[in-house]
């Protein structure tokens, strides 16, 4: 028997295959009647692979929501949200939860460390619950935390480290399942002016080596070292493809 | 997520959080602890009362004259459980080994200047084997001394001390109503039993009972007694002797199995076994219960303390679930965490018991023993209540959505 392989559509109702996301019509509304807020109003947008970009947009604007979309943490109401070429707008808690082990890497203002644990074991719980064996979680731990400037400081907990070497724990931990997109929220929001510099620095070498970044911020200096600005506004994008030179001509 | 791993993750937080640990396994240790003492020394008194009844031998079997509905007449029936019954228990039925009749009073003993009002009991030189009864000096009367109506005694330990406080009271005399007893034997110390304490008492031959003391007629059919104690050859035959004895005074007294028409009750030590079983049971259970309730005291402080908990790691449950961790593996954890707090209590709290009911065992006549049963049970339960209580809380943390709990402060 012959096996065909089905070619890549050119059908433009499904996501070319470099965008690894892909918002299509995508709302998302809280509460009912005369309560009704709409969060996100029918947007469409896409991110390439390999892309750095930033979301921004003044609180309100629905950029937060969006990063929860994204991150696979909320469904939207309507509208379809393709991830990896993958439908994920009605997958189930389970199926969202493994798609979020694998595919997405989180990273957070407040680093959300657990502090019971070493640098190490924080960044091996990922693959705990990926079902990575033992030997293999400790390696690759090791091997991430090296990455990010943290292989002297493998068994220390978060409360032994500075901000900014919480956060790169944090980073190795986004990292070490090789997720299709690193999802930053206010990554240095935390931070100080140089090891703010010092973390956007990594996520810079980190996109380099092939990582799509998307990271959603508020400070423009932050977004300005992106490639590429989503402004959000009302729950729309208002602007897709900003790029930073000209940020000041929004602001 | 696997089991082992939750398992090493859950030790990591709780021994994270030392302190509370420990405080809140202290809830199931107690329980479990007093759990396993109150069940060993509920069974310790259980096999304790046993033991005592043992000692009064198991094929021992009472007839008792009247009937409790008799009794409780305001004019009593004449009694009708004669000595001349009691011989004929001896002689006619073939199951039974010895018979003591026994005559009941209660006189003023004098010794030189001490004066007692003691027990007397008339009866045979049977006595002695049937109910166990020993002298530890001296001897028990025997049938010469029956025959002769001879006027001697042998005194119960208690009463032997009260009487004779200086010492060796064999081959003194007591004077009762007027007349001197020589006392031949001491009864050896056997403690009060369900209200009569046989060291107290005097034993004296029945026929000087009714030629000195109450006389040869006490009853329109002879020499009235009150207990005929008759031990069958083997345990295995009280049964039967117990049926030919009631079929032999029903011949004898003339009456049918009636209740109404009864002259006389037969009690085993079997009978008495049963109740006291239950009783010393009923008091096990009941101790069981009471400690049973600090168990679940105990298990209620671990909900507590796991519901504290959940809403402390908000953003704990909130980052695994942003890094994959789905519903199931958040319950399992904290389910995890509380069923290790309350097995490990319960482990603590069960060496605890024991080595209480071994102190008991040591220091009190109880014969307190640890029973796998209760071990079982008291472990069994403590994890349970570990699953119980901590399904609340576990769910509680599962069902939290990440978003809401990775931005809680």
């Amino acid at each position: 028997m012959l096996i065909h392989p089905t070619p890549p559509s050119l059908d433009p109702a499904t996501p070319p295959q470099t965008q690894v996301v892909a918002l299509e019509d995508v709302s998302k509304t809280y509460g009912l009647g005369d309560t009704l807020v709409t969060a996100l109003d029918h947007v469409s947008f896409g991110i390439g692979a390999t892309e750095y970009c930033s979301i921004m947009g003044a609180s309100g604007s629905g950029k937060s929501t969006c990063m929860n979309v994204i991150g696979c943490l909320d469904r939207p109401t309507s509208g379809r949200y393709y991830l990896d070429g993958q439908d994920v707008s009605c997958l189930n808690e389970q199926d969202l939860a493994m798609i979020r082990n694998l595919k997405i890497g989180f990273i957070f203002q407040q680093y959300h460390l657990l502090p019971q644990l070493s640098a190490l074991e924080n960044v091996m719980l990922p693959m705990a619950y990926a079902g990575v064996s033992g030997k293999e979680r400790r390696d690759r731990a090791a091997e991430a935390l090296i990455r990010v400037g943290m292989g002297n400081r493998l068994n220390n907990r978060p409360n032994q480290l500075s901000g900014g070497q919480q956060q790169r724990v944090a980073i190795a931990r986004a990292i070490v399942n090789r997720p299709v997109i690193l999802l930053a929220d206010e990554p240095t929001g935390a931070l100080d002016s140089r090891t703010t510099q010092e973390v956007l620095h990594l996520f810079g070498e980190l996109h380099a080596s092939g990582i799509t970044v998307i990271m959603v911020t508020h400070e423009p200096d932050v977004a300005r070292q992106t490639r590429r600005i989503i402004w959000f506004q009302d729950g729309r994008v208002i602007h897709p493809y900003l790029k930073p030179e000209d940020l000041k001509s929004v602001l | 997520m696997d089991i082992w791993e939750s398992f090493k993750m859950a030790g990591r937080t709780l021994s994270a959080n030392r302190m509370r640990s420990s405080l809140t396994m202290l809830g199931i240790i107690i329980g479990n602890a007093s759990v396993i003492a109150m069940i060993g020394v509920g069974q310790g008194a259980q096999r304790y009362a046993a033991e005592q009844f043992q000692s009064l031998g198991t094929d021992v079997i009472f007839v008792i004259t009247g009937t409790d509905n008799a009794r409780r007449n305001v004019i009593a029936p004449p009694n009708r459980l004669v000595l001349a019954d009691a011989e004929a228990l001896a002689t006619q039925i073939g199951v039974v080994r010895a018979v003591a009749p026994q005559i009941n009073g209660s006189e003023l003993v004098i010794a030189g200047n001490n004066t007692r009002r003691a027990t007397i009991i008339g009866t045979t030189p049977s006595y002695s084997e049937v109910r166990n009864a020993d002298v530890s000096s001296g001897r028990f009367f025997n049938a010469d001394d029956v025959r002769r109506n001879a006027r001697v005694v042998t005194i119960g330990s208690a009463l032997s001390r009260e009487l004779f406080p200086q010492g060796n009271p064999v081959g003194q005399q007591v004077r009762i109503r007027g007349t001197s007893y020589e006392i031949i034997g001491v009864m050896a110390e056997k403690g009060a039993f369900l209200g009569t304490n046989q060291d107290d008492t005097l034993f004296m031959p029945i026929s000087t009972v009714t030629n000195r003391l109450v006389g040869q007629r006490t009853s329109p059919y002879g020499v009235a007694i009150q207990v005929i104690n008759v031990s069958a050859r083997s345990p295995r035959e009280v049964a039967v002797a117990e049926f030919q004895i009631a079929n032999l005074l029903r011949l004898r007294h003339q009456t049918t199995g009636d209740a109404a028409e009864e002259t006389f009750t037969i009690r085993t030590q079997r009978d008495a076994l049963e109740i006291v079983g239950n009783i010393t049971r009923a008091l096990t259970i009941m101790l069981a219960a009471i400690a049973g309730i600090s168990l679940l005291v105990g298990g209620i402080g671990i909900m507590n303390i796991m519901l504290v908990s959940v809403t402390e790691r908000t953003q704990e449950i909130g980052l695994r679930k942003a890094i994959g961790a789905s519903q199931s593996d958040i319950l399992s954890q904290f389910m995890i965490e509380a069923v290790i707090l309350s097995l490990l209590g319960g482990l603590v709290g069960t060496g605890i018991g024991v080595g209480g009911v071994l102190l008991v065992a040591i220091a009190t006549p109880l014969q307190a023993g640890v029973s796998l049963a209760a071990i079982g049970l008291a472990v069994g339960v403590s994890g349970s209540i570990g699953l119980f209580f901590g399904v609340y809380p576990a769910r509680q943390a599962a069902r939290l959505d990440p978003i809401v709990a990775l931005r809680s402060v």
